[in-house]
């Protein structure tokens, strides 16, 4: 029987995830979660109430615990680690990080065993069959672009990894909490008042960050897939008006190529996803301040006409 | 009697991966994923076209290992043409070792892995040579601190790694397969008569069949460290395997054993190989491989280190969690260093740009 | 300076892989595993490798009416310049 994790009881989940784990369904991925760190269960609560809880399954992709190192820190400066199957492929980061650990390690998860995707560090939405990548350098307002849009019509399939499958070259979904930092979480707050968010925390890596829930349409279809129509790379400049830019092809697969994780590691086949893709999209560079002229452009996006 | 780990089970008898459950499969992944097997496990299955029979969730992650071990044969495969260039020129005969070897000589062991540095063996007059010769095509030596320096070159067999500067990869340049500090010398000149061409490759060499598989056990069996035991155990069991059909290889294994000093490590690889992984060996041959076999404390002793050691590491096949099996896995450097995105430089020509772009 | 008789080739077992947009190529070396942008001249010049070894010349000669330019030493020179470069990528090699 599948019900969604808004189905148990905060205490009945903490338990759960305390003592055997849980078991979730985000997009085609199946992960297995254990944890005793309180908190946690309240963030998965709030953002995942929405996610299937598989209540049997017998084959995870995933085996994912947060744990307190067991050493003598724990009494003056806890700390949290992800382990990935019983090992941590990370340093610990500071107790009060855990939820935000647990969102990067799912990420690096999928980022570094689903080699049967070409993956590339962008956000993807969809609208009307195609869908839009957005690649995204440090710096480009990806994320905040990404939660806007899929506030205003736009399905969200990732906020942080597009994930093209090589057999086919669909884009695979993978709706998560979609990550925001510093100014961003107040400027989507106030964007979109009605948006669900984790609490802010400070202090890390990325500066202050939180989590907005992923909106239920693109939850519910979690596992229609779409089809590459455009490649835009956002940048963010203060005072910029809206300009949509046409990129050349070869010059947007190069770029897009660079924002891969596995572009290389694929050898032939990475570059025949990649150029499937550049073929059937249209390709721009996007630079703009305002986020209402944004919305506007994307909603005027033509669509590609299908390659001969 | 414990029975013995699922990842074993699919090792010994892959035919009978059909008895498994989808439970079960969670476990052999996981189990394969620890011991750096699990594109082997796809090559395995491959090869007896069983892979179909693999539900899709673990098929997936079966397949993704795959297309990544495929790229490490490119890799490999490159790095040798490139070292061949950078070579060609000073005449001295090259014998690739290990997975190079494998991946040149097409066996069946090279598929299904990943490979970390490429490794060379050269006469030891020859070393100064090679290495400017390395160093003008683009590597560099690394380890330069006087100690680690003096460590490679007069303790260990080999020139300190040298990194190429562009692709980050590593060549490791041997000239014996065992450290001078080691208390037996199997003897290079011996392993270089031996040494057969490659087909199609005039300059490049591979050690002669039961070579390499002695080589393999003495470097699995002389190293302190047995991070990637059942990984390099499946290597030795996978040549065995392979060469048993050749005329007289098991009739000679452990006479050249004796000639190279290596029937210790022999005699280990063997009872190992079988023991753990079913692999078939005459009883001939079990029975002189018996010259190697050490004294009953140290059997005992080692038994039960290396059983212990070259079990696959993971919590569900341990009563009690190792130091080792706490290590973060993903440190370790397990393969080419390759940089994220090998993209080369772009070519542009002003003179040849088409009108429209000017 | 480079003979412009030099005979350039394709490694053996090397599979080029082309994709063309608006003019620009982008290649993939199935044998190093790199993926270049290239401009047409440098492409065409590829594809004529592709077809058979040749020279600067003889590849200056086939090549001029596609680039518009006139067969002389200094389209030739231009050519060896890009076929230097073809070779520093590792696309190319003497024969």
């Amino acid at each position: 029987m599948i019900l969604n994790v808004s189905g148990l009881a905060p205490s009945e989940l903490e338990y759960r995830l305390r003592q055997t784990g849980i078991v979730l369904q985000t997009g085609s991925f199946i992960t297995h979660l254990q944890t005793s760190i309180p908190g946690v269960a309240e963030c998965i609560s709030l953002l995942y109430a929405d996610y299937p809880l598989l209540e049997q399954t017998d084959f995870a992709d995933f085996h994912v615990s947060l744990a307190q190192p067991g050493n003598l820190r724990r009494w003056f400066r806890p700390q949290v680690l992800f382990l990935f199957d019983g090992s941590p492929p990370f340093k610990p980061l500071p107790l009060d990080q855990a939820f935000p650990m647990l969102e990067w390690g799912l990420n690096w998860c999928v980022s570094s065993q689903a080699n049967r995707y070409l993956i590339i560090h962008a956000a993807v939405i969809e609208k009307g069959r195609y869908a839009a990548i957005l690649p995204a350098p440090p710096g480009s307002g990806k994320s905040t672009l990404c939660a806007a849009l899929v506030n205003r019509g736009w399905r969200l399939l990732s906020d942080e990894l597009a994930l093209i499958r090589v057999s086919d070259g669909k884009l695979i979904p993978l709706p998560r909490p979609v990550s925001l930092k510093n100014q961003s979480i107040d400027i989507i707050q106030n964007y979109e008042p009605g948006a669900v968010f984790s609490r802010k925390v400070n202090d890390t890596m990325k500066g202050t960050v939180a989590h907005m829930k992923a909106p239920a349409d693109s939850i519910t279809r979690a596992t229609e897939t779409a089809q590459a129509g455009w490649v835009i790379f956002p940048k963010y400049q203060a005072g910029a008006s809206a300009l949509l830019e046409t990129l050349p092809r070869s010059r947007a697969f190069m770029r897009i190529a660079d924002n891969a994780f596995n572009y290389s590691l694929l050898g032939v086949r990475g570059f025949e996803a990649m150029a499937g893709v550049i073929d059937a999209s249209l390709c721009y560079d996007f630079t703009y301040s305002n986020l209402d002229d944004a919305i506007e452009t994307f909603a005027a996006l033509k669509p590609p006409i299908s390659p001969m | 009697m414990i029975s013995p780990p699922l990842i074993l089970r699919v090792l010994r008898q892959p035919d009978a991966l059909a008895s498994l459950s989808l439970a079960d499969w969670d476990l052999v992944v996981r189990q394969a994923r620890y011991s750096n097997l699990l594109a082997h496990l796809h090559a395995l299955l491959e090869e007896r076209g069983l892979i179909e029979q693999v539900p899709p969730q673990p098929r997936e992650h079966l397949e993704s290992s795959h297309f990544i071990a495929e790229r490490h044969i490119q890799s490999v495969q490159w790095e040798v043409i490139l070292i061949r260039k950078a070579l060609a020129k000073i005449g001295v005969p090259v014998i690739l070792l290990k997975g190079a070897a494998y991946v040149m000589a097409k066996l069946p062991s090279a598929r299904g892995r990943l490979f970390s540095d490429i490794d060379i063996m050269v006469p030891k007059d020859s070393l100064n040579e090679v290495e400017a010769a390395l160093m003008l095509h683009g590597w560099a030596a690394t380890h330069h601190d006087a100690y680690d320096q003096r460590y490679y070159r007069n303790w260990m067999h080999e020139l300190p790694p040298m990194q190429h500067i562009n692709r980050s990869t590593v060549i490791d340049v041997h000239h014996a397969i065992l450290p001078e500090t080691a208390y037996i010398h199997p003897d290079p000149e011996k392993l270089r008569a031996a040494a057969r061409t490659l087909d199609g490759f005039d300059d490049l060499k591979v050690f002669a069949p039961i070579d390499m598989v002695l080589h393999s056990a003495a470097h699995l069996f002389h190293e302190a460290e047995l991070d990637n035991g059942l990984r390099d155990l499946v290597d030795i069991a996978s040549l065995l395997r392979h060469f048993s059909n050749l005329p007289s290889f098991w009739t000679e294994l452990v006479d050249r054993a004796k000639e190279l000093e290596l029937t210790r490590p022999l005699f280990y690889a063997l009872r190992y190989c079988a023991l753990i992984l079913h692999t078939p060996i005459p009883a001939d041959t079990m029975r002189a491989a018996e010259v190697g076999r050490p004294s009953l404390p140290m059997l005992t002793l080692m038994n039960g280190l290396y059983t212990r050691a070259l079990m696959p590491i993971h919590p569900s096949c341990s009563d009690r969690l190792t130091g080792v099996a706490r290590r973060m896995l993903f440190v370790r450097a397990n393969w080419l260093r390759m940089p994220p995105l090998m993209l080369a430089r772009h070519l542009f020509h002003k003179a040849f740009l088409s009108p429209k772009d000017e | 300076m480079m003979d412009s008789n030099m005979k350039w080739r394709l490694m053996t077992d090397q599979a080029l892989q082309f994709r063309c947009w608006d003019d620009e190529f982008v290649v993939y070396n199935s044998l190093s595993g790199d993926t270049h942008l290239l401009d047409s001249t440098a492409a065409q010049i590829l594809l004529k490798l592709q077809q058979a070894p040749s020279d600067a010349t003889s590849l200056s000669e086939s090549l001029a009416p596609l680039l518009h330019a006139e067969m002389d030493d200094e389209l030739v020179i231009q050519i060896e310049q890009i076929l230097s470069d073809l070779d520093t990528l590792v696309l190319i090699e003497r024969t």
